[in-house]
Parts: structure tokens; C-alpha cells; sequence
């Protein structure tokens, strides 16, 4: 991240910007279907970046480079999706239906057809969007093509504790005891004791990265505390959920963090692909200020934090924490070399906490309950609960509350009642593209950490996509390679290029030269600069362990 | 705070990097992002290096050193890997790389064929589209050359603070760009030229130069 541009924002605004390049440039593409020169030398006019500058950012983020017309449908190529046919089918028969191509908009401006990636409705896939309605499973295409299309419902989320941790209602009770009972280093105490492990994917100590920052002298002002909400893994709607079902919850595990660090702002990031998360958020600020839970002297303990929400424009690495705080700031989102860690230097070169919405959605309770009730939540396993989610292959599809610890079985047959119709799992990618895929033999596979890492796969976010019997794995390489592709930022070399050439390599029904794939896997494995690169090769790694004739590696 | 670089033992300053203090013991390894002008920017990945005790190469540019930190910069993986990076690089262009270049001098030096082009080498695929901006009195683009390694971008924003040049798109499709994107003469360049000082690959180039090179 350019430092020269964060100090002429900083210069330009005083540090309180009204709004970003990227939402300039989203308003633009909203009233007039594009970005055009003229709103990018508006962009630069706004913010104090430099016309160039602003010209990069509208060629990164998918909402800014699709064009769109008067009625604008956007069709999700997620995993969950995907595995709903065991094929993009829905994208092309979206593409025939509308006369339109992906990407692309009619010629008179009347219809356009964006790819997203993806909307969270994994439980009903294939979904679309169609302006503000998202329909989703059998039938909605048809009920788009006739202009009839109706909001898809979302299962309501089910938790397999008595004492549900995070889909219970965020009501203030964690702040509540901690403003009044402990000291900002106590709760920091609390909060390492309880090994809260990240949520977003990387399972970093959240505890680890707060005392960073309380350590540093700036004052409250000058650190932040930033909540990652760009859920970006195909095949996840945790975070939808918590953001969406639970704000409430979330804005006190921030407020918390605030408190423990030191910090007197908050941001919420959130994804585009999520529409309904900002304005939940938005109106969950305005009820916890009006209630005094939030903003100046919080309860009358005299702590002030305020937060306000700050939505993507379509990107998966935007989800790696250096490059949502240089989305956060209306950059571009491509990732940068650690270190400086955000802790250091973060949002506008501050000191600064990048934690996961689940993450946080934690803290209430540790604050509430402390360490030793928090671990034992699961036994013998990671300390806390984690939220899954369900794809709609299963019969049950939907976000549960789980122990950690328990048999991913449980989770499958349990929960989720198996898969609909007869069918069978063939294999489950959990926790996200950059996961490893199980076989379906190995369900008696615990739900942790370290049990899924020696079967090569991850915990990752927590999603969970199965696929069926009728799986083509060698199609499902090229579904997961032509989504690492198209989302890489570019920055490294071994991703940028790497991945078009992994995807070049199973594009077509060629045999592969296993040794030649390998290589290649292990060159993004080692060289990358961020998990996306370095994680791409896990799943295929699991195809090839697993079904090398069906790859066709050879 | 002393560490030890292919058994050459080196005291160096707080916040050295283990590039500088490899290059400092007159020890060669390879960079394509890397212009000692400029801030570590741990793009091109063709910089690693072994680490004892770490639990893969590393990328020693955007490394700081470590007191007792034992470094090999003739690491098998770390080699191995980075001449692999460098043969994707000559993948994605068009045409080789003119043998001037640090592009071209890295690959040779690697043991890489930097002459044959994108139908010699094992990684054939996708190749960058052809794009030239020739409308500037002094300085010429040829954006299908450009390996995004963000040189110039950097030395336009660190050294020269003009701010004309900036990064686009993404994945494989990354390049970079002058202004708006409609070349060098309808931006904000000041002509300075550091954008084609430190190009690795002659993506950018001064005109002047070229042709005095072509009368020679």
C-alpha cells in the first residue's frame, strides 16, 4: 500500500472522510451503468487521490468493471451454486434467457448479466440477483426470465448448545460487566486466556493481535479497530448471518475490543454480494447510540467508541486483512508484504485490530462469562463455539451452532439430515476455496483445527459444501481454478500467473502431466505472497490424492 | 545484531533487511521488484531465500534480519522455486525479453532460455496482449512487456511524486497504466524518465535512447 497515498487522503480529509473512491465510483456505476472518466477525475476531486490512482481502482473491483444496464441481474458462480448441478448450467442458461453475455450489457441498454461470487444463499443455490431481489433454487431463473422473481427465504439458524454463544441476541450484557467490572488490561487478560483463535480462516489468537495494539501509546484516537465482514468464501453465509440476523451482537465485541486496546473508532467492512448487511448495520448503530451502548461516554463509564460501515465493491482478496484496509481506504485491494502488520501500521497507517465478525461475535461472552467458562464450551477441543453452514445439497441446509470437536458425521447426517433426494456425499470442501476436499469416507474426521489439517484440508470459516455422487472432480478443478484465477489480485507473480496457468492446465480434458502440476502447485504453495495463492493448491492437492483418474493426472 | 549468510558471519543495523544484508556481503540473488530506490514491495517472489528454523523460504526482501538468524541464499527450494517463478514470467509475454534486460540477465543467470519465447517454454498459456502507447515526444509503452512488477508505478510515486502511473486490473491480467489510460502525454508525467530507468523489461523505455540505439 502506497504510503504516499494514504498521506494524501489523510492530508486531503484530516483523517474523517466522508466517503471513498470506491464509493464515488459505485454511485456512478448506479446512476449511469459505468464509470467514466469524468467520475474518475470526479473520484480524484473528492478524496484528494491522484486521477491515475483512481483510474486503478476502477479497474480491480467486479462492480465497477461490469457494466450495467436498466435492469441489472447478477448470477452467483460460487461453489454452492456450482455443486447444485455439478456445472455452471444456471450462468449459461441466464446468459440465453436474457440475450445477454456474462459481463456484459444488451445493446440498448436494457438488461445486463454480472458474475458474483458469491451471494450467500448457498442453502438454495443457483442464486441470482436480480436488482434487489436475490432468488435462489429450482425455478427462480424462470421466475427472473418472467419478470416474477420473489425474495428466496433463508433457514433460520439452529444452535446445538444449551447456552447459545452467537445466535443468541446481542443484548449488551458482556459490555454492561466489563465497563463495570474490568479494567481494559483485565478484559485483555480474559481475552488471551480464553485462546479465541480467528474465525476468518487463519485461526491467529485474536488476543495476540489486541495486545499489539494496546501496547502502542497512540491515544484512542489515533487506533482502530477494524471487523473484516467480507465473507468472501464461496459456499459461506456466517457472517451474512451475524451481520445481518445479529448486528447487535457484533457492534458489542467491537466495542469491547475498542475498550481492551484502547481505540475510540471502529469500522465494519461489509461485502456488496450482501446488500442487506449495511443497512442491519446501520440501523443497529443508531439504536445502540440512541441507547447510549454506543459512542460518546458508553453507559457513562466515560469510554467512547464509534463505528461506522463501509461497504466493498466485489473482490475475494479484499478478504486478507492488508487488503481490506487498503479497500477500506478506497484502494485498490491487492495485498501487501507483512511486515508492517496492521497492528503497526494499519487503517491510515495507524495502529490497528483486523478481527473477524465471528471473531468478535465472541467476545461478548469471554467479557460476560470469562476464559474458563468460554473453554468449556467444547471439551478437549478448541476453546468456544463455531457457526457452520450447509450448502443445499443437504437436506437440511442452514447455519448451526456446533462444539468444536464434534464429528463432521454428526455435522452432515446429523444436522444437516444428509444429502436431499437419495443422494450421497462424494466429498465436502470445508472452510472455504482455499480448503482442502475430504471423501466422503473420512465424516468420522473431527471438526477442528488440527484433525483437518492431517487430512490436508482446514477449518478455515467454517463452510461447508458437499458434494454429491454425481460429481465430475475433474470439473470441479476447473470451477475452483477458474475462481482462484479471476479473484487473484495480481500482485505476486506465482498467483498472478500461476493460477491462469494451473486453470490453462485442466481447462480442457487433456491428461495432465502430474509432475508438471505439482511443481507448479508447489511454486504457489512456497513463493505466494497471501493465503490466496498459497492456499489454491489444497484442494487440488486433496483431487489428486484422491480421485487421480478422475483429475486425469497421470 | 549479527547474523550469518552462506557462512558469512555480518553485524548489521536494526531493520536491515535480509536482501541488503546478503547483497552487503556481495552475495547475488535475484529480484525483479526490487529497486533499492524504492520501498520493498515483495511482488516478484524471485528474491527467496533459506532460513534456518523457518518453515519455508522466504522472501529476503521484505525479511528483516534477526539476531543469530542463519540465512542460505543457495537454498535448493528457494532456488529451485524462484527459477520457476521466472519461467511463468517469460510465459505471460509475448516475445522474449530483449537480451539487455534484467529480465533477460536474471533469467540467463537462472539457467533459464530467455530467447525462445512464450512457444518454448513449458508453461504455454495465455500471453499479454499487444498495447502501445507511441503518442509521448520521450517515452514509449508497450504494455504486453510489462510483468507488473510495479517499478514504475513506485519510482513515479516515491521518487518523482507525479503520481501519473498506476496498477490495473488484476489477476493475469494486471498491467499498468498511465493517467486515465490513454498514455503518458494525457497524464499528469512530468517526463522524468525514472518509470523507464527502472523498468525491468523494457515495458517502458525512452524514446530518445531507443532511437539512438536503432541509428547506432
Amino acid at each position: 500500500m502506497s504510503t504516499n497515498l494514504i498521506q494524501l487522503l489523510t492530508r486531503f480529509d484530516g483523517g474523517r472522510p466522508t466517503q471513498t473512491v470506491i464509493d464515488v465510483l459505485k454511485q456512478a456505476v448506479a446512476d449511469h451503468g459505468e464509470v467514466t472518466d469524468a467520475d474518475r477525475r470526479r473520484a480524484a476531486a473528492l478524496t484528494g487521490l491522484p486521477e491515475a490512482a483512481t483510474h486503478g481502482v476502477s479497474t480491480y473491483y467486479d462492480d465497477l468493471t461490469q457494466p450495467r444496464g436498466r435492469r441489472h441481474v447478477r448470477v452467483c458462480t460460487g461453489t454452492a451454486c456450482w455443486a447444485a448441478t455439478g456445472s455452471d448450467a444456471h450462468v449459461g442458461a441466464a446468459e440465453a434467457g436474457l440475450g445477454v453475455g456474462l459481463g456484459c450489457r444488451s445493446a440498448d441498454g436494457a438488461v445486463s448479466l454480472a458474475e458474483t461470487v458469491c451471494l450467500g444463499f448457498c442453502h438454495a443455490g443457483p442464486a441470482f440477483r436480480d436488482g434487489d431481489t436475490v432468488a435462489a433454487g429450482p425455478g427462480a431463473l424462470e421466475r427472473i426470465l418472467a419478470g416474477a422473481p420473489h425474495q428466496a427465504v433463508e433457514p433460520e439458524w439452529e444452535s446445538t448448545l444449551d447456552e447459545p454463544i452467537l445466535i443468541r441476541p446481542g443484548d449488551c450484557s458482556g459490555l454492561r460487566h466489563a465497563l463495570a467490572t474490568l479494567t481494559p488490561e483485565q478484559l485483555l487478560v480474559e481475552v488471551r486466556g480464553a485462546t479465541l483463535r480467528g474465525r476468518g480462516g487463519a485461526g491467529f489468537p485474536a488476543g495476540q493481535k489486541w495486545e499489539f495494539v494496546a501496547r502502542n501509546p497512540a491515544p484512542p484516537t489515533e487506533k482502530f479497530i477494524v471487523v473484516n465482514g467480507d465473507e468472501g468464501d464461496p459456499g459461506s453465509y456466517i457472517d451474512k448471518y451475524l451481520m445481518e440476523k445479529n448486528p447487535a451482537l457484533l457492534l458489542e465485541g467491537m466495542t469491547l475490543a475498542g475498550y481492551a486496546v484502547g481505540a475510540a473508532r471502529g469500522f465494519v467492512y461489509t461485502r456488496s454480494e450482501y446488500p442487506r448487511a449495511k443497512p442491519a448495520l446501520d440501523a443497529a448503530i443508531a439504536r445502540a447510540v440512541a441507547a447510549g451502548e454506543l459512542g460518546d461516554d458508553i453507559l457513562g463509564s466515560g469510554f467512547s467508541f464509534h463505528v461506522e460501515v463501509r461497504e466493498g465493491a466485489g473482490s475475494y482478496v479484499v478478504g486478507e486483512e492488508t487488503a481490506l484496509l487498503a479497500s477500506l481506504q478506497g484502494l485498490r485491494g491487492t495485498v501487501s508484504a507483512r511486515p508492517p502488520f496492521p497492528a503497526e501500521k494499519g487503517y491510515r497507517g495507524l495502529p490497528t485490530v483486523v478481527n473477524n465478525v465471528e471473531t468478535l461475535c465472541n467476545v461478548p461472552f469471554i467479557a460476560r462469562h470469562g476464559a474458563a467458562a468460554y473453554a468449556a464450551i467444547s471439551p478437549g477441543a478448541t476453546p468456544g463455539s463455531k457457526l457452520i453452514c450447509l450448502n443445499e445439497r443437504f437436506a437440511r441446509p442452514g447455519v448451526y451452532e456446533v462444539r468444536f470437536g464434534v464429528t463432521l458425521r454428526s455435522i452432515c447426517d446429523g444436522l444437516g439430515g444428509g444429502l436431499r433426494d437419495g443422494h450421497t456425499i462424494k466429498a465436502l470442501q470445508i472452510g472455504g476455496p482455499l480448503g482442502g476436499i475430504l471423501p466422503g469416507a473420512l465424516l468420522d474426521t473431527a471438526f477442528d483445527f488440527d484433525a483437518l489439517a492431517a487430512e490436508g484440508c482446514m477449518l478455515g470459516h467454517g463452510g461447508i459444501v458437499a458434494f454429491d455422487e454425481t460429481t465430475d472432480m475433474r470439473a470441479l478443478a476447473r470451477h475452483l481454478l477458474r475462481f482462484g484465477a479471476h479473484e487473484s489480485c495480481g500482485k505476486c507473480f506465482p498467483c498472478r500467473i500461476g493460477l491462469t496457468r494451473a486453470w490453462e492446465l485442466v481447462e480442457g480434458d487433456a491428461p495432465v502431466d502430474r509432475a508438471q502440476l505439482e511443481e507448479l502447485l508447489e511454486t504457489l504453495e512456497v513463493a505466494s505472497l497471501c493465503a490466496h495463492g498459497g492456499g489454491m493448491p489444497a484442494p487440488i492437492r486433496s483431487l489428486i490424492r484422491h480421485w487421480p483418474q478422475e483429475l486425469g493426472v497421470a | 545484531m549479527r547474523l550469518t549468510v552462506d557462512g558469512v558471519a555480518l553485524e548489521v543495523p536494526p531493520g536491515t533487511t535480509v536482501l541488503e544484508a546478503a547483497r552487503s556481503a556481495g552475495l547475488w540473488v535475484p529480484t525483479l521488484c526490487f529497486d533499492d530506490r524504492l520501498a520493498p514491495f515483495g511482488a516478484c517472489r524471485v528474491c527467496l531465500v533459506g532460513v534456518e528454523g523457518a518453515r519455508g523460504p522466504v522472501a529476503s526482501c521484505t525479511t528483516h534480519c534477526r539476531e543469530g538468524m542463519v540465512v542460505h541464499t543457495q537454498d535448493a527450494l528457494a532456488g529451485r522455486i524462484a527459477r520457476n517463478v521466472v519461467e511463468l514470467v517469460l510465459s505471460e509475454l509475448p516475445a522474449p525479453p530483449a537480451a539487455h534486460t534484467e529480465l533477460a540477465q536474471v533469467a540467463a543467470r537462472l539457467g533459464l532460455d530467455a530467447t525462445g519465447g512464450p512457444a518454448a517454454q513449458r508453461w504455454a498459456g495465455a500471453v499479454h496482449e499487444q498495447s502501445h502507447d507511441h503518442r509521448h515526444p520521450y517515452l514509449a509503452f508497450q504494455h504486453e512487456l510489462c510483468i507488473s512488477c510495479g517499478r514504475c508505478v513506485r519510482a513515479c510515486d516515491e521518487v518523482q511524486g507525479a503520481f501519473a502511473l498506476t496498477a490495473t486490473g488484476r489477476g493475469f491480467h494486471a498491467n499498468v497504466t498511465a493517467g486515465l489510460g490513454h498514455g503518458f502525454a494525457e497524464s499528469s508525467c512530468v517526463s522524468c524518465g525514472a518509470c523507464a530507468d527502472t523498468c525491468p523489461t523494457d515495458a517502458i523505455t525512452e524514446r530518445f535512447l531507443v532511437e539512438l540505439e536503432e541509428t547506432r
